[in-house]
């Protein structure tokens, strides 16, 4: 400890170069941590508390095929499925394209039960669930979404859905507070109306999403089912919710490969920055760490004084660069939380810090070990020859 | 978008060229300077050659993707939808309809018939080579004239499907990334087997993302009797095109929305979008970075060099004299690692890979574009870091008094 003074003194002996290494740091860092955490938050959307009871039961070939709403009778028959709902991606258009949610049309009081826990069923009011239930037109949108457009209960919507080519008029029955925000961004209606307004939606859905009692029975359910329909005229394909999630994930490209290719170009990079402003650090002072050693100092002292200097300058660069980034990602979640639903939860991850923790000690050391370890066993006299 | 940048900086850069002609204080001087401290300009140039790499790369992806989609269309071809329907998937179009369409005098033709084209738009989930899941491609169901009409469509090995036997066509393209669409092997769709007879090659468009089979087959398999996803047609010249869009929206029998093709894939190129803007914010970051990384070595530079200034100084040289100098140092210590990078970054060009398109939740398969306007950009973006990184350096070393300079 006693030694803090001396690492401090030496590591703002050239205030400038610590100052402007300590930036470029933490503007590297800043980035990683943001890139990862959107990653990170991606990963975990695709994980949620109930998720794990569902599984999701669509056409093989595609899921943007419709499949008969008669295989329900099939799901009723399982003694180990709870509940399950009708499922149709509508697509529609709240006044401009660029006012993009999810919306689709559901069997309202199913749904209801089958996402009971990211709804927050008990904290609806009663009468609410009732009007919602009762009317054929009613729709019901999460309190961020609701606040996004101003919408209030007994409001009308109407959302022009360039798939099925309609319009639909929906009341506002149930404005619900969801677990997290990002499942506040969708709204759901009855999907008869969808059913009757389209002819070649009649008697079909576009999936179900099913509720198992037990979350172990999935497998075999799925495999049940699919078995069940193998040569029906549509096969189906049943996997659990996370694995459907996870996939549509997928198809937005490799984005992981490209975060974190881009985080190890950014990391390589800011480590030759930081070795060279050590290097620098330390070749300045030769004379001064030979008069050390003369003095006494151990070379495993001088190394362990250099080392501790590296590690708080990666240390330094790093707080700030994640303090930004905490900033900037509460910032983002709050503003472009209204355009993509799931950055509504955006956080910096605890991965993300426990990775950054990690870039700081590996930049802190690596950085520093050969120019300091040279230091160090310099001969004494050599050094001092420099004066 | 990054050449906007410059206009501001105009000024101080002819100052600077104008500098560098008539400048008693020749570059080379600064060349060698550079070399003098070789471990600090080769981790700055290192740095700043990541960034630009890095901002390159991340670019050409999405001029990959827009790439793919401008190969596909031809300015004399209009496709035709239902109104409202964005993308051909989500369209419709009734035989009548396109019996009605056949007949309009602006369609061109050629030895065999009209080109004019039904198609049909399906998906099916194909699993990936890699293992790690399937993806949603698109299948077309098409006609002899359709396979006419998209002549950068080329056979490369087998042939093309007959109608009534339930066969298709893959991309080679594709044979990469996916598993089961082999030449040869059956694809299962609709309760049929369709068995591969022909690999073709879709020379970078988007039909490089497609398996093509019969319209008519894929009518019965999908029982979609009396209507098709969307039509194409090629007009006698570009110039009908105007035309013809009328045409297609005022006829009350028709009431459908016709787009010239150019325009129709350029709306879907917009898939790439996300990428671009993702690789902007990032490079834009990533330069403040590497700012700061210049001008540390630039600093060390210029305290290394005192005693240098000083005699220059001494021997007559004017201030700004001196700082144009360091500025060019600075530049050419940033521009050496610019050109690194967008020299790096060709190792990625041509590598391809596949995204999402959002408006047909189909994949789009498209290779690293590196174009040479990307490069210029990179290497632009490192002389802007030169600039900044090297002006309060440079403006320092201008401003050392000349005795003190003499006496470190």
């Amino acid at each position: 400890m006693k030694f803090l003074t001396l690492v401090l003194r030496s590591l703002f002996r050239s205030k400038r170069r610590t100052f402007l290494t300590v930036l470029s740091l933490s503007v590297s860092v800043f980035l990683i941590a943001l890139l990862q955490s959107l990653l990170g938050t991606m990963d975990s959307l695709s994980t949620s508390t109930a998720s794990g009871t569902r599984f999701v039961v669509q056409d093989k070939a595609s899921f943007t095929n419709v499949i008969p709403q008669a295989y329900a009778n099939f799901l009723r028959q399982q003694p180990e499925v709870e509940r399950f709902t009708s499922f149709q991606w509508f697509g529609g258009e709240y006044k401009d394209p660029k006012n993009f949610f999810a919306n689709f049309g559901v069997d309202p009081e199913p749904y209801l039960q089958v996402y009971r826990e990211e709804a927050n069923l008990p904290s609806i009011p009663l009468d609410q669930v009732r009007d919602f239930l009762r009317d054929g037109n009613g729709c019901i949108v999460g309190r961020t979404l609701a606040d996004k457009f101003g919408w209030k209960l007994g409001d009308v919507v109407p959302l022009k859905s360039p798939i099925f080519n309609l319009t639909l008029r929906l009341n506002i029955r149930i404005i619900f507070t969801g677990l997290r925000k990002s499942d506040e961004m969708f709204l759901a209606f009855n999907i008869k109306q969808l059913q009757e307004a389209v002819p070649w939606m009649k008697g079909r859905v576009g999936a179900f999403t099913v509720r198992a009692k037990n979350p172990a029975d999935i497998p075999k359910l799925c495999e049940r089912i699919d078995r069940h329909f193998a040569n029906s005229a549509q096969e189906t394909l049943s996997i659990t919710e996370n694995a459907f999630n996870l996939n549509m994930m997928k198809m937005l490209g490799d984005y992981s490969t490209m975060v974190h290719s881009i985080s190890a170009a950014v990391l390589v990079a800011i480590l030759i920055v930081t070795a060279n402003t050590m290097a620098m650090a330390i070749r300045e002072r030769t004379t001064q760490i030979s008069t050390m050693r003369a003095l006494g100092f151990r070379s495993g002292q001088i190394l362990s004084l250099l080392m501790a200097e590296g590690l708080l300058l990666s240390l330094l660069g790093s707080a700030l660069g994640i303090a930004m980034a905490m900033g900037v990602a509460s910032a983002a979640a709050k503003v472009a939380g209204q355009i993509l639903p799931w950055m509504a939860d955006f956080i910096i991850t605890p991965e993300t810090l426990l990775l950054c923790v990690l870039i700081t000690l590996a930049l802190g050391l690596l950085s520093t070990f050969i120019p300091a370890y040279r230091a160090s066993r310099r001969p004494i006299t050599e050094g001092l020859r420099a004066l | 978008m990054i050449w906007y940048l410059f206009v501001p900086l105009a000024p101080y850069l002819l100052w600077l060229l104008w500098a560098a002609a008539f400048h008693p204080l020749p570059l080379t001087y600064n060349w060698r300077s550079i070399w003098q401290r070789w471990a600090g300009t080769l981790s700055t140039v290192g740095a700043i050659a990541i960034v630009v790499m890095v901002f390159v790369v991340v670019l050409s992806m999405a001029q990959g993707v827009s790439k793919a989609y401008v190969r596909s269309g031809r300015e004399d071809q209009v496709i035709i939808m239902r109104q409202n329907a964005r993308v051909e998937m989500m369209s419709s179009v009734s035989l009548a309809q396109a019996r009605l369409i056949l007949t309009h005098p602006l369609i061109a033709h050629d030895e065999v018939g009209p080109l004019a084209t039904e198609d049909i738009i399906v998906s099916k989930q194909v699993a990936l080579a890699d293992g790690s899941g399937a993806m949603s491609v698109t299948v077309r169901g098409t006609t002899p004239a359709g396979i006419r009409m998209r002549s950068q469509v080329r056979m490369l090995r087998g042939r093309w499907f007959n109608p009534g036997l339930s066969e298709a066509v893959v991309p080679q393209k594709m044979l990469n990334r996916y598993t089961g669409v082999e030449w040869g092997r059956s694809i299962d769709m609709a309760g049929r087997s369709w068995k591969v007879v022909g690999v073709f090659d879709g020379d970078g468009s988007v039909f490089d993302s497609e398996i093509w089979t019969e319209v008519g087959d894929l009518r019965q398999a999908f029982r979609r009797y009396g209507n098709d996803s969307s039509m194409a047609v090629r007009l006698r010249s570009a110039a009908d095109v105007p035309a013809f869009v009328r045409d297609m929206e005022q006829d009350v029998r028709l009431k459908l929305e016709a787009k010239p093709e150019p325009a129709y894939f350029a709306d879907l190129g917009d898939a790439g979008r996300p990428m671009q803007v993702l690789g902007q914010i990032i490079t834009l970051i990533l330069t403040v970075g590497a700012v700061f990384a210049a001008m540390n070595t630039m600093y060390a530079t210029v305290a290394g060099r005192t005693p240098e200034i000083g005699t220059l100084r001494a021997l007559g040289f004017r201030r700004r004299e001196i700082l144009a100098s360091f500025q060019w140092e600075a530049i050419l210590l940033t521009a050496l690692g610019g050109l690194l990078g967008a020299g790096l970054s060709l190792l990625f060009n041509g590598i391809r890979t596949g995204t999402v398109n959002m408006n047909t939740w189909s994949d789009v398969s498209y290779a690293f574009a590196v174009t040479p306007d990307l490069m210029a950009q990179g290497v632009g973006f490192s002389i802007l870091m030169g600039v900044a990184g090297g002006f309060l350096p440079a403006w320092r070393a201008s401003r050392i008094p000349v005795t003190e300079a003499m006496r470190a």
